[in-house]
């Protein structure tokens, strides 16, 4: 049984924990004076983040945890604060003293820490790596985020479904038509709707489109972090093109606001003559990028996870299908009808990842041909009716889950865990036989999103 | 290796400056000269996210695609406040973000100004107050140039660039 999420939710006068498996959703109500809870991370390790982050959010105590360190709130968070409590309504908090945080460290002769963030040399997000060291080894890596936290849950709360959409599709922008589909696949469980055919064909394009582009920046930006600059250009041109297309089709280079219920008339001929020159490219980029001997030196065995720590710690998405776990959300009927192969590779080094990647766009390449259509359909939407309703989807990162529960027509509760918030847990796992100077390239090679983690 | 630079000669040069074209060509003397007379031949920036969706940070990659090229301008991604002119901020000045924007605001060396990014550090993006978001940035740092949009696309910022230099 996989494990997915943890999260909570406050009723009247309890607290609801909602634990959400592959198979299974397990429910435990627990009592408002002192809440406290027991760990699953004994069984689960990934599920000391969710577990952490209830304790955070809502005073939860983790009873039995090996690790009780404050998750979101950092050094100057004001204590005795939980932000998600119904009764907590500031806008505003004051930083308070300076608390440290206790890392992850490896003591002992001639071991040094090296503190890495939370602002990075590159253009990229900000989050901080603690790496204990034996001179070039990494003896162990502690993953630290939630800077970026914008307390997305709570700014959503009593908020209606359409007021919602433009900052669900804003959470973390290089899976925004993932977070979009999800949305959208709630609205519709809550109208008691289903999704026309030629529309579900539609939003299926836009996904992979945006798919493409994600991993043609990573096939760039891989490669580039072991040294050979000449692959990204080669990637970034391509993503570029391909966000030109995203851009053609939706009138935005990310495709905010781009899944909805219309269906446009789309300008088939164009995108088939661009998915011809990137088949071409691709084919070429591949049969040029495997011939590099130097680059394969680095890709090789470099940040391996193995099968076994994969499922230990659920993972998903690219990093999970590299070290052969069978885990995509696409292996649903629709799909299948529409050419999907589920990219597999049992190495689990940067390596697999890196070829999962070429996999995948030659694989969207020939979903997108069997989605383009022609068709105008529109949907028209019935009453929402309250509930709790669960979403899927398939990002560029891996599996994307989002929960809304609907109250008076209002939200009341929203949670979404971003595959990042799982595959993060499992980063320092891949660093056990490697230097310092390989960590950029691993960390690319997962490519994973703080925006979505941090929330 | 041949089999890409039989490509590479082929493809030629992709730079391309499309609508900025005619405006380029009048500037590019006007901004090398800002460039050279203020920041001895290269404006060097530093980008900071203090929150975004990261969209703006993916714009700014798309800066240095071979389309945009943004460094034939003289202009240049540092990794180090220290070596920077520019801070480049995006996002919404997350409560856990702001101390470390404020510390590396600090490590660049003066002559300094700030240019934001996206509508997020202008409160203008479709985002909530909420305790966790800090945002207007202008609280805690003095904004010298606001490049608009969510996200602004690479020729808008390249286009903000040239209408910081004119106003410093």
């Amino acid at each position: 049984m996989r494990f997915i999420a943890r999260y909570a939710k406050e009723l009247h006068n309890s607290f609801e924990i909602v634990t959400i498996y592959d198979e299974k959703v397990e429910r435990e109500l627990i009592s408002k004076e002192n809440p406290k809870i027991k760990t699953l991370a004994k069984r689960y390790p990934s599920a000391i983040w969710f577990e952490r982050k209830i304790s955070d959010d809502l005073g939860i105590k983790i009873e039995d945890a090996f690790d009780k360190r404050p998750l979101v709130h950092q050094e100057r968070f004001p204590r005795d604060i939980h932000p998600l409590r119904k009764d907590f309504k500031q806008i505003q908090i004051q930083e308070s003293d300076y608390l440290p945080y206790k890392y992850e460290e490896v003591g002992g002769d001639s071991v040094f820490q090296v503190a890495v963030g939370p602002i990075h040399a590159g253009i990229i997000e900000p989050g901080h790596f603690q790496f204990s060291q034996a001179g070039e080894e990494i003896l162990h890596l502690e993953v630290r985020h939630f800077y970026k936290n914008r307390a997305i849950e709570k700014m959503l709360e009593g908020k209606t479904l359409l007021e919602a959409k433009p900052i669900i599709e804003r959470i973390s922008a290089n899976e925004s038509i993932a977070y979009q589909i999800c949305y959208a696949d709630i609205y519709l469980q809550a109208t008691k709707q289903k999704l026309p055919l030629s529309l579900k064909k539609y939003h299926a394009l836009l996904l992979e489109i945006e798919r493409i582009t994600h991993h043609l920046t990573d096939l760039g930006f891989i490669a580039n972090d072991a040294g050979f600059a000449a692959a990204l250009s080669f990637g970034s041109k391509l993503a570029e093109d391909a966000r030109r297309q995203m851009q053609k089709l939706t009138k935005h280079r990310f495709g905010f606001s781009a899944v909805d219920f219309k269906n446009r008339d789309i300008d088939t001929d164009s995108i088939m003559q661009w998915l011809k020159s990137l088949k071409k490219d691709i084919d070429f980029f591949e049969d040029w990028i495997v011939d590099i001997p130097s680059l394969w030196d680095r890709f090789d065995t470099t940040g391996v996870l193995s099968l076994k720590k994969a499922l230990k710690y659920s993972c998903v998405g690219v990093v999970a299908r590299a070290s052969g776990m069978a885990v995509d959300r696409r292996i649903e009927s629709f799909y299948l009808e529409h050419g999907f192969v589920m990219a597999s590779e049992l190495s689990g080094d940067v390596g697999a990842r890196f070829k999962i990647r070429i996999q995948e766009i030659k694989n969207s390449i020939v979903m997108i041909d069997n989605f383009l259509q022609k068709s105008v359909e529109a949907l028209e939407l019935n009453q929402l009716n309250d509930g709790e309703y669960h979403s899927f989807c398939e990002s560029s990162i891996g599996e994307l889950f989002m929960a809304i529960d609907i109250k008076d027509g209002l939200i009341d509760r929203f949670f979404v865990r971003d595959p990042s918030f799982i595959n993060w847990q499992a980063l320092h796992l891949m660093m056990r036989s490697d230097i310092i100077a390989d960590f950029p390239l691993i960390n690319k090679s997962c490519d994973l999103s703080y925006a979505g983690n941090d929330l | 290796m041949i089999k890409f630079w039989n490509k590479r000669l082929k493809l030629g040069l992709l730079t391309e400056n499309i609508e900025l074209e005619d405006e380029i060509k009048e500037l590019e003397k006007e901004i090398k000269d800002r460039v050279k007379k203020s920041f001895a031949g290269s404006l060097a920036i530093r980008m900071v996210d203090s929150g975004s969706c990261n969209a703006c940070e993916a714009e700014c990659n798309a800066l240095s695609n071979p389309y945009y090229n943004l460094e034939r301008l003289g202009i240049y991604f540092v990794a180090s406040p220290r070596h920077a002119d520019v801070m480049l901020l995006s996002g919404l000045m997350s409560f856990n973000m702001t101390p470390h924007v404020k510390d590396a605001y600090l490590q660049i060396p003066e002559p300094k100004w700030v240019i934001t990014l996206g509508d997020c550090p202008a409160m203008q993006a479709p985002f909530d107050k909420t305790y966790a978001i800090n945002a207007p940035a202008n609280n805690y740092l003095k904004i010298t140039h606001h490049i608009s949009g969510c996200p602004p696309t690479p020729l808008e910022i390249m286009r903000g660039f040239l209408e910081f230099l004119r106003k410093i």
